[in-house]
């Protein structure tokens, strides 16, 4: 059998692991991203502990070691730093719970998501003295129930897929910046968000509850819901679908033809040129 | 298990069917000079079969869609089992798209074959087409072809892009203002055109309908007419081949078409279609439900067309906002960069073949073609071309390659300006260079093939009608001329 | 070409093995496909057991092609492509015998050929039928109609300028015309003195808001994406950027004018309304823009 001819057999192993594969993905995406802890819409705090005078204590000393550097002693700001006398709880809990907040980079460049560098104790300490500074607004509480799944798409289409794309993948936006993903976004985060307007972002306290619920609800249904298609790709779009296309389909084509048309003398490894020539006998 | 016996256990059956065609149309002669025409045998032959045997895919799934699909702006609200858009009004177009591929069984995966073979067709046959230019097959007396093929290529072009327009979701319904805008950009008859194209301003009250006939029947008709002339034409005029021993202008050598060669061919269109399938079936593509109805005011970022159109998207993102403003009249900026810059790559690409022979004075007839780095000019003109619009290309993905490697939208476009201007010249003389240097290494010594211009033909006259080339191979003298074409 | 040339060797015992094994699987795998389909059909599997199906056939015919067939090199004279010089004359000449029919009667040839020119002239207007005479729709919009129209937002409401705030923005439609593709306008609000109105357009605004055309100048992509750090509206199109303090006149990318205004006031009840149509068509450039506004 020539050697080279063999590497065809590979064709329909590769399909059968890719189905593999993309059945396992699959299945184990819907069971990943199931469970969150006890707390399904991705509260970290109590609600209830931030007005014991004890927590804005301890936030108080937490802020003195880890954010006055930039936001100024007693939250006032700094040309670093801007001013947390009226950001409330919503914006300490969206930046803090994000881990947009410390940010290590210049001021102006975007702080980007990341695992919480405070412990949940110490968020809900922290949130606590911001929101006792001033006049901000409290952390939302999310009620998915009265939020409406398809209204919820109309609204999120037409305010948030400018940015954030239509499948909640993010996008670029000008000079540097960008909107985020919002595959990790909690149901709180996306709420704070819309009524804080976080960095680039506007905000949307126009909105009711009920429609900024149904906007949750829908990323929600985003974040869970399986790639019927098979492989999402990033859900970035005719990019990385060309991408495939070319590399895959017409790569895997190619390679089809090569295999299938190179010269059969070639392929024997003793040079036997068609010296030997057969006549057709025709 | 040779071929032989298979012919030998024909069925009488299958023999009397056979002479009863033969009887009323004198096939047989005919047929059996098609079993035994030779073809040469290089894997880089099969390219154009790859395009070819895609768009027998594409054909295929589209009509199966077309069953399913119903082209009609008529709005509805939409019922089917798609959860998140149960509700939401939209047009029986992008409604029928959704029950093709959630209410449909085997629908989705149809439609995403289609789209992938889509994808794949254009591709195989840009390959093609390289293989064309780099191996000089266009030249004398294959010119015809060239211009049917480049026909082919812009017209599938478009047919991609009104059918991927055509489901009235988000992303088509951008794609089409996009063309709109386009369409009245064109000097003194624009808005004309796109007036009748699009039956008023945009978006037209019945542009869908009008796109689906395009799609599946204008379009395809032309493209499966002209597929047909090209491969009438490759039989009358023998396919090319690469020099060797025993090869000649004068001459064909390779397999016969029955029975090694027709199976081979069956092989890759099976092979291709199954990459095709598991494509449909593994890989999501066109995900028209996170999308969204169409509505005029709404847009989502990363708004892309599909791959081909790609440099055309990137020539618009590139071109600054120049606008020339006289007398009261305007050529708007889209007008250069949608406009112009496909009509002067096509013109040129169709004339191609005549220029270059102006260009060498070789108006000879070739049969044998030419290594890529044999003809170091050609090569480095077609490696600088491709360099140009590899740029464009990817200027196109600009805010994708933005977003997904963390770095600026501006600054990547002021780097792909800059390529722009660069990358075509460095990769021709990288090109040119490279050619060279492996001809030199290639046969210390005899440079026969290294001039760029072949020698004039020898005094024609009575040769007129058949003036090829000059390098015809003894044909008896395998040695001198072996390890040319055979490493 | 016969089958006693090939020698039963191991070798082609093996091949016979894997093209008999390569149908196998194909026939498993269609078999299973109709399974899928009548269980209730699944894409991935679909699509798998399709691929299967025909990669199985494929591979089994490829190994078959190259193991089997004769793979000999058959040399074949070319056809002369160019006809030989008796034929073309022979053609000469029969098309000339008839030719010299049509040349007698020159004037009727003629006649013949300009009917069927005119015919062809004539089957052109029907086009005409396809669309109307494009200018009107592009240069205005609903708000230069009946004049004074209210804005409102996608759900038909009326706005006060009360109901905007610094960093947020509303798309709104001219009362009556929600939805109209040419119509999305762009309301945002600043705080006192950060907007610098361009010349001519002091009194555009009402209560710090200001009014854009949605539709970007370049290709007419809805411009919504609003930085309000930098104060900058980017079209995800083709990222044509403009600066929305300062008449949002454009600060990168390919497109070359401003986004058109929208002269705005209050009725006696408090709600926005335009004054006039936008400072210019909206959307991207034509021809004869110039001449149309």
């Amino acid at each position: 059998m020539k050697s080279a001819t063999r590497l065809l057999l590979l064709v329909p192993v590769v399909l059968g692991l890719g189905a593999a594969l993309v059945v396992a993905v699959s299945t184990g995406a819907t069971a990943a991203a199931a469970p969150e802890g006890d707390d399904e819409l991705g509260y970290v705090v109590d609600l209830e502990d931030l007005d014991d005078p004890g927590n804005v204590a301890a936030g108080e000393a937490l802020f003195r070691l880890g954010c006055v550097s930039c936001h100024g002693p007693g939250g006032v700001g700094t040309p670093t730093g801007p001013s947390l006398v009226n950001a409330g709880a919503a914006s300490a809990h969206f930046y803090l719970t994000t881990g947009r907040m410390p940010h290590h980079g210049s001021p102006q460049e975007q702080a980007a998501r990341k695992p919480p560098v405070y412990s949940p104790e110490e968020i809900e300490d922290l949130v606590a003295y911001v929101a006792s500074l001033g006049d901000g607004l409290p952390i939302p509480e999310v009620d998915l129930g009265t939020g409406h799944l398809q209204e919820g798409g109309d609204l999120y289409r037409a305010h948030c897929a400018a940015c954030h794309s239509a499948a909640g993948a993010g996008g670029a936006l000008s000079f540097g910046q960008n909107a985020p993903s919002l595959e990790e976004a909690t149901p709180v985060q996306i709420y704070e968000a819309m009524l804080i307007g976080p960095g680039q972002m506007p905000a949307f306290g126009a909105f009711t509850e009920e429609e900024i619920n149904s906007i949750v609800a829908y990323i929600g249904e985003l974040q869970r819901l399986n790639d019927p298609g098979g492989m999402s790709l990033g859900r970035l779009g005719p990019i990385p679908e060309g991408f495939v296309a070319i590399v895959i389909g017409t790569g895997g084509a190619i390679l089809a033809a090569f295999l299938v048309g190179r010269r059969v003398h070639d392929a024997d490894e003793a040079g036997q040129e068609p010296t030997s020539d057969r006549e057709a006998g025709r | 298990m040779g071929a032989g016996s298979t012919v030998h256990k024909a069925t009488p059956l299958s023999r009397r069917t056979a002479r009863w065609f033969d009887a009323r149309l004198g096939a047989a002669s005919f047929a059996r000079k098609a079993l035994d025409k030779v073809f040469p045998d290089h894997w880089s032959f099969l390219l154009g079969e790859l395009a070819l045997w895609s768009l027998i895919i594409v054909l295929a799934t589209g009509v199966y869609l077309t069953f399913f699909f119903d082209a009609s702006t008529e709005e509805v609200v939409y019922q089917g089992s798609y959860v998140p858009l149960q509700g939401v009004e939209m047009t029986k177009a992008y409604a029928s798209a959704l029950d093709l591929s959630f209410d449909v069984r085997a629908g989705l995966m149809m439609r995403q074959i289609h789209h992938w073979a889509a994808n794949v067709y254009l591709a195989t046959t840009v390959v093609h087409l390289m293989r064309i230019y780099f191996t000089g097959a266009f030249r004398r007396p294959r010119e015809l072809n060239w211009l049917i093929g480049v026909a082919m290529l812009i017209l599938s072009i478009v047919n991609g892009f009104v059918g991927y327009s055509l489901l009235d979701d988000q992303l088509s319904g951008t794609g089409l203002r996009i063309a709109y805008n386009i369409a009245i950009s064109v000097p003194v008859g624009g808005t004309w055109l796109a007036s009748l194209f699009f039956g008023g301003d945009f978006p037209g009250p019945d542009l869908i309908e009008r796109l689906f006939v395009i799609h599946i029947l204008l379009l395809p008709a032309v493209i499966v007419a002209l597929v047909g002339a090209h491969l009438a034409l490759v039989a009358r005029q023998r396919h090319t081949q690469f020099p060797g021993p025993g090869r000649s202008e004068r001459n064909v050598v390779g397999e016969r078409v029955w029975p090694t060669f027709a199976a081979k061919g069956l092989a890759v269109f099976l092979l291709t279609t199954a990459i095709l399938s598991a494509l449909g079936g593994l890989a999501q593509i066109n995900p028209v439900w996170l999308y969204g109805p169409y509505r005029p005011a709404e847009v989502s970022s990363a708004s892309q067309p599909d791959w081909y159109m790609g440099w055309l998207d990137g020539a618009l993102r590139l071109w600054p906002g120049w606008e020339i403003r006289a007398f009261g009249f305007e050529l708007p900026t889209p007008f250069y960069p949608s406009v112009l810059l496909p009509g002067v790559t096509f013109t040129l690409l169709a004339l191609w073949p005549f220029l270059e022979a102006r260009f060498t004075k070789d108006r000879r007839e070739h049969n044998l073609l030419d290594r890529p780095r044999s003809r170091p000019l050609r090569t480095a003109f077609g490696m600088s071309t491709l360099a140009f619009y590899t740029v464009l290309f990817f200027a196109g993905a600009s805010d994708v390659l933005a977003a997904t490697f963390q770095t600026s939208v501006n600054g990547l476009f002021r780097t792909f300006r800059i390529l722009l201007l660069v990358a075509p010249p460095v990769a021709g003389f990288v090109t040119y260079r490279l050619c060279r240097e492996m001809v030199r290494r290639d046969r210390p010594g005899a440079s026969a093939e290294a001039t760029a211009v072949a020698p004039a033909a020898p005094d024609d006259g009575a040769a007129r009608r058949r003036e090829v080339a000059p390098e015809d191979a003894p044909e008896h003298d395998p040695a001198s001329t072996a390890g040319v074409a055979r490493r | 070409m016969s089958d006693g040339r090939e020698p039963p060797t191991g070798e082609h015992r093996r091949a016979e093995l894997v093209v008999a094994g390569a149908f196998v699987v194909s026939i498993v795998a269609a078999l299973l496909l109709a399974v899928v389909y009548v269980v209730g059909g699944q894409p991935q599997l679909e699509g798998t057991f399709l691929g299967l199906a025909l990669g199985g056939m494929g591979v089994g015919v490829a190994f078959w092609a190259r193991c089997f067939m004769p793979s000999d090199e058959v040399t074949e004279e070319r056809p002369e492509l160019a006809s030989s010089e008796d034929e073309v004359a022979a053609f000469t000449a029969s098309f000339e015998a008839g030719e010299q029919t049509l040349a007698r009667r020159g004037l009727l040839a003629k006649l013949g050929l300009g009917a069927l020119g005119a015919l062809g002239l004539a089957a052109v207007f029907p086009i005409r039928s396809l669309g109307p005479r494009p200018g009107a729709g592009l240069a205005t919009t609903p708000f230069g109609g009946a004049g004074r129209l209210r804005l409102v937002d996608g759900e038909g409401h009326p706005i006060r300028p009360g109901d905007l705030a610094r960093n947020q923005l509303l798309t709104a439609w001219p009362e009556g015309h929600v939805g109209a593709a040419d119509a999305p306008t762009l309301l945002l609000q600043f705080d006192p003195g950060e907007f610098v109105p361009l010349p001519g357009r002091e009194g555009w605004t009402v209560e710090n808001v200001v009014a854009y055309s949605k539709l970007c100048t370049h290709t007419g992509c809805p411009v919504g994406l609003y930085q309000t750090e930098l104060d900058l509206l980017l079209c995800p199109c083709h990222q044509s950027t403009f600066d929305v303090l300062h008449g949002a006149e454009p600060v990168f990318g390919p497109a070359a004018r401003p986004l058109p205004q929208l002269p705005l006031d209050v009725d006696d009840q408090g709600f926005l309304i335009a004054t006039a149509d936008f400072s210019a068509p909206v959307g991207g450039g034509y021809w004869d823009r110039g001449r149309s506004s």
